[in-house]
């Protein structure tokens, strides 16, 4: 849609407030409601918003150990640029509309650190070597029966799983629990344009998939985001709460897995039949282990992500590669051409959708660049291995970071100034954990952990 | 895009053993093992002290009053080493306040085992409190580890209130100004308090951008753990 167009579209829909979505490198959905006229009139460049979202952490505190060049000297705004293709009335609330944004600065240039942004400038640069890709996102949650207010007095601690507590998986008597909840958030979904494929019940209690039909890259990634903020106001609104942290409980963690395929003058790329792989596979492939260990940081963002990579428990832990195998880190599913897809299983439920894809995105096209070779795939489980038979991936936030700052391709392709800017908030995450009251030593997930993370990762 | 690296304030990995020291951590260190590390390491700049290090045995935990932080200081075979957490087969134990460690009042550190372990406790509280200089000099000796960080402002300006002295560390103009006492300059200087944290309780004051307030954040960030 242009701008020129918005005021006869808020007309025709009656739209009195412009609700305006942009997500920060946590995954928060930030943003303002604005009225029509105003929203109007800020557009292009859309309306300001304190520089602060991009500069605290997701406990709250500022980053102040490190600067940035789209940084004012003291504090300054930047920018919520709408994209207009994501203007949408809202499901849920009469005379409102929903729109996303990049950030940008004042003079409407692309900030560097603009989770959305990064993987539009990993998409241009697939585009220019002729590639165009899709992709398809899991998204895994947890629900509990206690409502929310409760549940934060209690600090998220001893909640009740909507669902038995055995932690078997696909139970339809689990689902029937969840169905309304599950109801009302694929209503305001459909709402939105955003169609689910599928969902099911998982196996830690009271844990829940919902599979979002293949789109392209950044469609699919927005759809992510609405849908995390949809299931989070609908389990308030029953009574109730869900959490995409990646290890709430001792119990199967939280998944965001990640499909993407590729396609070159509308042929599969990834499509292999009888396992010949082309050189661009391989070398796609091999760009992805490459960077499997700096992957990690984006996969892995938070101090409790790495609870969730321990053997046997549904998420990869070795830097691996396998034919449809889900023990692996990258599952290659190559011998269907209109489903060939790599699956990228390393990603936790408090991963930043936009900065998964565009990193995994860009760590093939690195492969590509370098003509990286791939090294044997895992044909056995990747769990329970000796030591050494496959290369563990990063046990911790500063491991990862360090990984993702030695990574000089993925750096380049992601941009350096963003991947500079990530790796300080990483580490930053690591200092508040230590030094803020986490406890280095628990074997068991924290109450520190759950305090920083159930709500909002 | 606009491109240019942002810059890191921690930026330089861990040495578990830098060239010469004896002073090791574990792999994968946290905050408190590389204040512990960096301490011990400020205190091998001392002949007596490093030679009381080489020559001592046992383990010293410090741990904090206040969090779970917690280190442990093995000492043997004229090496040192710094790990997490209290060891189960800690000597002597240390507990403190690690929030109050900087200030003038601090209470008293608690230790427990010195009876039965005179020596490595005496050791031990030698080489946790190294000799430091006057906050002149240590001002000098901190700006000499973060001038050439690139973001480190040009020149600073450093007044201290009690002794109504100044100087000036780098080189004209000035961008940023720092005043407080003589006590938390030299805090501040040796390592042992958070430039912003300090600003934020009224400890020191700040005359100058955001920016190079973040920025001379890290870097204190960066001498505490001893990455610079």
């Amino acid at each position: 849609m242009e701008a020129a167009a918005v005021p006869g579209w808020l007309d025709e829909h009656d739209v009195r407030w412009v609700k305006t979505e942009s997500v920060s490198l946590d995954g928060l959905v930030v943003g303002k409601h604005l009225g029509r006229a105003k929203f109007a009139k800020m557009l292009p460049r859309g309306n300001a918003i304190t520089e602060l979202v991009l500069g605290y952490d997701i406990g709250g505190t500022p980053y102040l150990a490190w600067w940035d060049a789209w940084r004012a000297d003291a504090l300054g705004d930047i920018y919520q640029r709408p994209d207009l293709d994501t203007l949408v009335v809202a499901p849920d609330r009469a005379g409102t509309a929903n729109v996303l944004c990049d950030f940008v600065d004042e003079s409407g240039a692309a900030i560097p650190s603009c989770p959305r942004g990064v993987l539009r400038h990993v998409l241009g640069g697939l585009a220019d070597r002729g590639f165009a890709a899709r992709a398809a996102f899991e998204i895994e949650a947890m629900l509990f029966t206690d409502a929310l207010e409760g549940a934060r007095r209690r600090h998220f601690a001893d909640l009740t799983p909507m669902a038995t507590n055995v932690p078997v998986g696909y139970l339809h008597h689990n689902s029937r629990q969840q169905l309304a909840f599950v109801d009302e958030t694929i209503r305001r979904l459909d709402g939105l344009g955003i169609e689910v494929e599928g969902w099911h019940d998982e196996a830690a209690p009271g844990q829940l998939e919902i599979n979002l039909v293949p789109s392209d890259p950044l469609v699919a990634c927005d759809a992510v985001v609405r849908a995390k903020q949809v299931m989070r106001e609908v389990a308030m609104e029953q009574g109730h709460v869900v959490t995409f942290m990646a290890k709430p409980s001792a119990e199967y963690g939280n998944g965001l897995h990640v499909h993407h395929s590729l396609t070159r003058d509308g042929e599969p790329v990834f499509y292999a039949p009888d396992g010949a792989m082309s050189p661009t596979v391989r070398h796609w492939i091999g760009g992805l282990m490459a960077s499997a260990d700096a992957l990690t940081s984006f996969a892995c963002p938070t101090i409790n992500s790495y609870r969730r990579m321990v053997g046997f428990a549904a998420a990869p832990t070795v830097a691996s590669w396998g034919e449809d195998n889900k023990s692996a880190a990258i599952r290659v599913l190559s011998i269907e051409p209109k489903a060939a897809r790599i699956e990228y299983r390393v990603a936790g439920g408090d991963a930043n959708p936009y900065l998964v894809l565009a990193s995994v995105l860009a760590a093939g096209v690195a492969g590509l660049d370098a003509a990286t070779e791939l090294p044997p795939p895992i044909a056995v489980s990747g769990w329970g291995l000796p030591p050494g038979r496959f290369p563990h991936l990063p046990t911790s936030i500063t491991r990862a970071a360090d990984a993702l700052e030695a990574d000089t391709g993925l750096t380049a392709g992601l941009g350096p100034a963003f991947v500079g800017f990530w790796v300080n908030t990483r580490r930053w995450e690591w200092l508040m954990f230590h030094t803020t009251g986490g406890d280095p030593m628990a074997t068991a997930v924290t109450p520190w952990e759950l305090d920083r993370y159930f709500e909002l990762a | 895009m606009v491109t240019g690296r942002a810059g890191a304030w921690y930026e330089a990995p861990v040495q578990t053993a830098p060239t010469g020291s004896i002073v090791e951590t574990e792999d994968d260190p946290t905050p408190i093992v590389l204040i512990v590390a960096t301490t011990l390491r400020r205190a091998e700049e001392t002949p007596k002290l490093a030679a009381m290090m080489r020559n001592a045995k046992g383990n010293v935990a410090l741990r904090s009053t206040v969090d779970p932080q917690a280190a442990t200081i093995r000492f043997g075979d004229g090496r040192v080493c710094v790990v997490r957490g209290v060891a189960a087969d800690t000597d002597v134990t240390i507990s403190t306040d690690v929030n109050r460690m900087a200030d003038e009042d601090a209470p008293k550190p608690k230790v427990a085992g010195a009876a039965t372990h005179a020596r490595l406790a005496l050791t031990a509280s030698k080489v946790l409190e190294p000799p430091i200089g006057p906050w002149r000099d240590e001002a000098r000796r901190f700006w000499a580890r973060i001038e050439h960080h690139p973001r480190t402002p040009r020149g600073v300006h450093v007044v201290c209130t009690d002794e109504r002295s100044q100087i000036t560390l780098g080189v004209e103009p000035v961008e940023f100004e720092i005043h407080g006492t003589a006590h938390r300059l030299t805090a501040l200087f040796t390592g042992g308090t958070v430039f912003g944290q300090e600003v934020l309780d009224g400890h020191l004051y700040a005359v100058g951008s955001l920016e190079h307030l973040a920025e001379l954040t890290g870097r204190s960030i960066d001498v505490m753990t001893g990455r610079l």
